[in-house]
Parts: structure tokens; sequence; C-alpha cells
């Protein structure tokens, strides 16, 4: 069945890849404010009326959009870092709605902490080691976007195994 | 997979990062062509083919230019890619299956970066041209068994 967990932990994954290229401090924290509170707003609203599907695409398409930020950008200025970290949040919080166990699916917003061991790679090797992580995400934010968009069926519909 | 981190570590910079981020770029690109069952040569030999040759640059040291390298590296990534693809839409859990092949792929890139530190040693540049010769010796077995009836 379709659960909400990978959609929001690679989208927190990749907002924290980005937020390595943001100034420490101030930018970082105000992001992940902003992540957590606007999650936590739209995991609150009504969404009956929107598709599930068009969610977990906006979903995967935000998992793409942030991931290529990362080699479009330098340095990741604060409006753009909120930005994505709200943008990230609502995602990631309507799609928890539509999950099995919101809860768990909203735990997996920690991912956005993968900054910290992202951050002390960059200093030691450099950006490459977080484009080269940022492109399997993006693969994998394209397979399951397209998926939705197959006219066979999906595997997080109930099969023959269900 | 091991044989594109290792061909990377090979050429250098900047071929060491632009491989195996080309390479699950055009994986994905070639499970979207999977996903929707869109006609390709034979997959299997596609697949041995990529093992075959990768192994033969090692082997021979072939300095291909970025873009030669980057080319025959996504052409072959297309050939894996649908392999997997168009198994995904029947999978349990079709967004943990790419997960886990991107993830295993990308893994098995690095394993073959770490392989080819091995260069820097006394006899890194042996070990590793004969590694390469191993695995066209391998690949060119799968070839066999592709075109076999």
């Amino acid at each position: 069945m379709r659960s909400g967990t990978l959609p929001v932990a690679l989208l927190c994954t990749a907002l924290g890849l980005a937020l390595v290229s943001a100034s420490p401090g101030a930018t970082r924290l105000r992001s992940v404010l902003g992540l957590a509170g606007s999650a936590g707003v739209a995991a609150l609203l009504p969404t009956s009326r929107v598709s599930p599907d068009a969610i977990f695409i906006g979903c995967w398409i935000s998992v793409t959009a942030t991931a290529a930020i990362i080699y479009l950008r330098r340095q990741l200025q604060l409006a753009v870092a909120i930005a994505l970290s709200l943008n990230a949040g609502l995602w990631a919080g309507m799609v928890s709605s539509e999950s099995v166990s919101r809860l768990h699916s909203l735990s997996t917003l920690l991912c956005v902490l993968i900054w910290v061991p992202a951050s002390a790679l960059v200093a030691r090797y450099g950006t490459v080691p977080v484009k080269v992580a940022s492109s399997w995400i993006i693969a994998v934010a394209v397979m399951a976007a397209t998926l939705q968009l197959l006219p066979v069926t999906p595997g997080y519909l109930p099969d023959h195994m269900e | 997979m091991v044989s594109v981190g290792l061909w990377g570590a090979v050429l250098g910079r900047p071929l060491l990062y632009v491989l195996p981020m080309v390479f699950p770029a055009m994986m994905a690109a070639g499970a979207v062509l999977g996903m929707f069952v869109v006609p390709m040569p034979p997959i299997e030999f596609g697949i041995a083919l990529s093992v075959m040759v990768l192994g033969g640059v090692i082997a021979f040291a072939f300095e291909a230019p970025v873009w030669l390298a980057s080319v025959i590296v996504a052409m072959f990534a297309i050939f894996h890619g649908y392999a997997h693809g168009k198994e995904l839409p029947s999978a349990a859990d079709p967004v943990g299956f790419s997960a886990g092949f991107v993830l295993a792929s990308g893994l098995l890139h690095v394993s073959g970066i770490g392989t080819g530190l091995l260069s820097s040693t006394p006899h890194g540049v042996v070990t590793i041209r004969a590694v390469g010769a191993a695995i066209a010796v391998v690949g060119a077995w799968f070839l066999f068994r592709s075109v076999s009836p």
C-alpha cells in the first residue's frame, strides 16, 4: 500500500543536502523551523478535495527541484532556503496526511539533519559527494513520479498478494 | 557498476565524479523507457556488452575524453535502467525498489572508486588492469550466453 515515509524522507534529505550550501546558523535554523511549521500546518489541513495522486506527484516534483538546486547555486540565500523549506514542509505534511501512519511519516522530517554529516564531508572533499547523492535522489524521484503516470497497476495499490 | 567507478577513478577528475552522476540519471531515463515498454535492442545483450566494454577499457587503460566516456557510460546505463524499469510496475513497493537499486548502484560505483585508489600503490596500476581484464572476460562470457540459443 502507499506509504508516505520514503517520499518525505527523500524530500527532507534533498533539503538537508541543499542546506549544506547555506550559511551556517540562522539560515539553517530558520529553515528547519519553517519546515517543521509548514509540515505541521499542512498535516492538519483537510486534503479530501485534492487527489492523493496529485499530492504524491507534487511531492516527487519538489524532491527533484530541491535536489536540483544543489547543482544550480553555490551559496543558498536565506530567502531561497526558507522558500525551499516551506515548500518541503507543505508537501511533507500533505503526503503524511495521506499516509497510513501520519506520525511515522512526519518523523522522517529529521532526515533534514543530514546536513550535519554532509557539511563535514563537504569541508573535507568538496561538494562532489553531495552532488552525487543528489543525483541518486533525482533518479529515484523521476522514476517514482513516472510510475504514477503508468496505465498499469502500480505497486502501491493492492495487488495479487494482498 | 564497479567498472564505472573504477574507470572514473582511473581517468581522474572530472570523470571521477561525472560518471557516477551520469549513470543514475541515464539509468532513470532507461527505467522510464522500461516502464512504458518502449522497444529496445536486446537488453541482456546490452548489459553483457557493457560489462565487457567497461572491463576492456580498464584493462587497456583507454584514456577516453570526458565526452566519450560520458556517452559510453550513459548508453550502457540506459540498458541497466531499462531492465529495472520493466520490473518496477509489478514490484510490491516500487518506490522502495527504485531507491534500493539506485542506492545499490551508487554504492557499487563508490566501491569501484575505492578500488581505483589502489593505482597510487606500487603494483596498483597492474592490479587494476588485471581486475579490468577479469571483468571483461566475465562480460564476454555473459555476451556469449546472451547470443547463444
